[in-house]
């Protein structure tokens, strides 16, 4: 079992620092031209110098990771990052000036910048932490990899506490690449009615949400009882995956609220639809992809989103799909990323 | 000459704020006696290889020599100055 502690989000909506989204007053911001960029803070933890250097996804990763190294006082015994991309913008800029400069003197900012795990690097080095630090990069699985890491790692000392997180960013390139290819979708969304639009793909999002973790189950907002990833395409092994892991994990299925990485691409509905069916009909079911955008490590958005629910005992209204009138013990948040990887972490009450 | 000395200063100050994403510096704050490094702008090690990737780009010049590379970025006079004598564009 896990812990979270505290928790900082940077995402495309206003939760950093986390009292607006709860607070009943915020309004949702929509996508515009079906993208949803984050709403970046203004980084004064971050000195200027290293600051204009960075690339966006190595601002919205340390930008949120910065305010919990503080709070903690002392080193983190690891520093574990899941990125899917990590500066891919920067490695883009960096290649461009190979073809531009024909091979000739390349400036080493992009190159630095570009590398996923200059995320977890930069936060060492701002932080003089020299212990374990790592970067998971699996596509949809980067994040959830990185929570197993952790997991291992807890298993070995209960006693260690871990900065544990994501970040990716939209970049130019991936964006057009995932058009082209038809991950978006082709009509514009007017307000915030991702789940009317019920077509192929999706909305782009992005941004960053870091946790301290650790075996003390006193004073923590959640816990993560487990975490389970698999690959396929196959909606019965599907069905058999959750089953397996909803009779191992949640025997009281009433008070679990199901959060679901549904995105409203119809291409990939029915694997949403099936693990709804599996809960059974007295659960909450509730949403986030309309709040975070579909990116590769959005389910570090829906588990910062679980925690803050299970810690206020919440459920924001513009979440909910399905409300059963039961408090809220367990989260279980599914995720599919691309119709083929999918993801199950169940956090509650800790 | 001084116009054109100026005008190439002038140059000089918008390119490197661009190159290095100054995000707070305009360039007509940069003097041309201030210093690059250290106190004054407070450039760093990183920044002094972005230089001299300007240099080669933006004029064609090649600074090969750290040494030659110390006495040529200390300041805007200083660089300007480099550029005249040794431009190739």
């Amino acid at each position: 079992m896990m812990f979270i502690h505290d928790t900082v989000c940077i995402s495309p909506q206003q939760s950093y620092l986390q009292e607006t989204l709860f607070s009943g007053s915020n309004e949702i911001k929509s996508p515009v031209k079906n993208i949803l960029y984050a709403i970046e803070p203004s980084y004064e933890m971050i000195p200027p110098g290293i600051l204009r250097r960075m690339g966006r996804a190595v601002r919205l990763g340390i930008g949120a990771a910065l305010p919990l190294t503080k709070k903690e006082g002392k080193p983190f015994d690891g520093i574990i990052i899941g990125t899917s991309m990590g500066g891919m913008e920067d490695c883009v800029k960096f290649l461009n000036q190979i073809i531009e400069y024909n091979e000739g003197t390349l400036t080493p900012t992009n190159f630095v910048q570009s590398t996923p795990n200059a995320i977890a690097g930069q936060l060492g080095l701002m932080t003089k932490n020299n212990h374990y630090n790592i970067t998971h990069v699996h596509r949809g699985f980067s994040f959830e990899n990185a929570l197993l890491d952790v997991d291992m790692l807890l298993n070995d000392d209960k006693n260690r506490t871990y900065l544990v997180g994501a970040a990716d960013e939209i970049s130019s390139y991936n964006y057009n690449i995932e058009r082209l290819a038809g991950g978006y979708k082709t009509e514009p969304l007017t307000g915030n009615n991702l789940f009317n639009s019920l077509s192929p793909g999706t909305i782009a999002g992005e941004g960053a949400a870091m946790f301290i973790i650790n075996g003390d189950a006193p004073k923590a907002k959640a816990a993560i009882k487990a975490v389970h990833i698999f690959q396929t395409e196959n909606e019965e092994e599907l069905r058999k995956q959750i089953q397996h892991f909803m009779q191992a994990h949640i025997p009281q299925s009433a008070s679990c609220l199901l959060l679901s990485g549904e995105n409203a691409d119809s291409r990939y509905q029915h694997y949403y639809h099936c693990c709804e069916s599996l809960m059974g009909t007295s659960s909450s079911i509730a949403r986030f992809k309309h709040l975070s955008g579909e990116y590769p490590t959005a389910s570090s958005f829906a588990v910062w989103l679980a925690a803050e629910i299970l810690d206020r005992q919440q459920l924001p209204a513009f979440c909910v799909k399905k409300q059963v009138n039961n408090a809220i013990e367990s989260v279980l948040v599914y995720n599919n990323y691309k119709g083929i990887q999918h993801s199950l972490v169940l956090l509650q009450k800790a | 000459m001084e116009a054109t000395q100026t005008q190439l200063k002038s140059q000089l100050k918008e390119q490197i704020v661009k190159h290095l994403n100054l995000l707070s510096v305009k360039p007509e704050d940069i003097k041309d006696d201030e210093p690059l490094f250290g106190e004054g702008l407070g450039l760093d090690s990183i920044d002094s290889i972005e230089l001299i990737v300007l240099l080669q780009r933006e004029y064609g010049i090649d600074i090969k020599d750290p040494k030659e590379g110390r006495k040529v970025l200390v300041d805007i006079n200083t660089m300007a100055a480099y550029i005249e004598q040794h431009r190739t564009k």
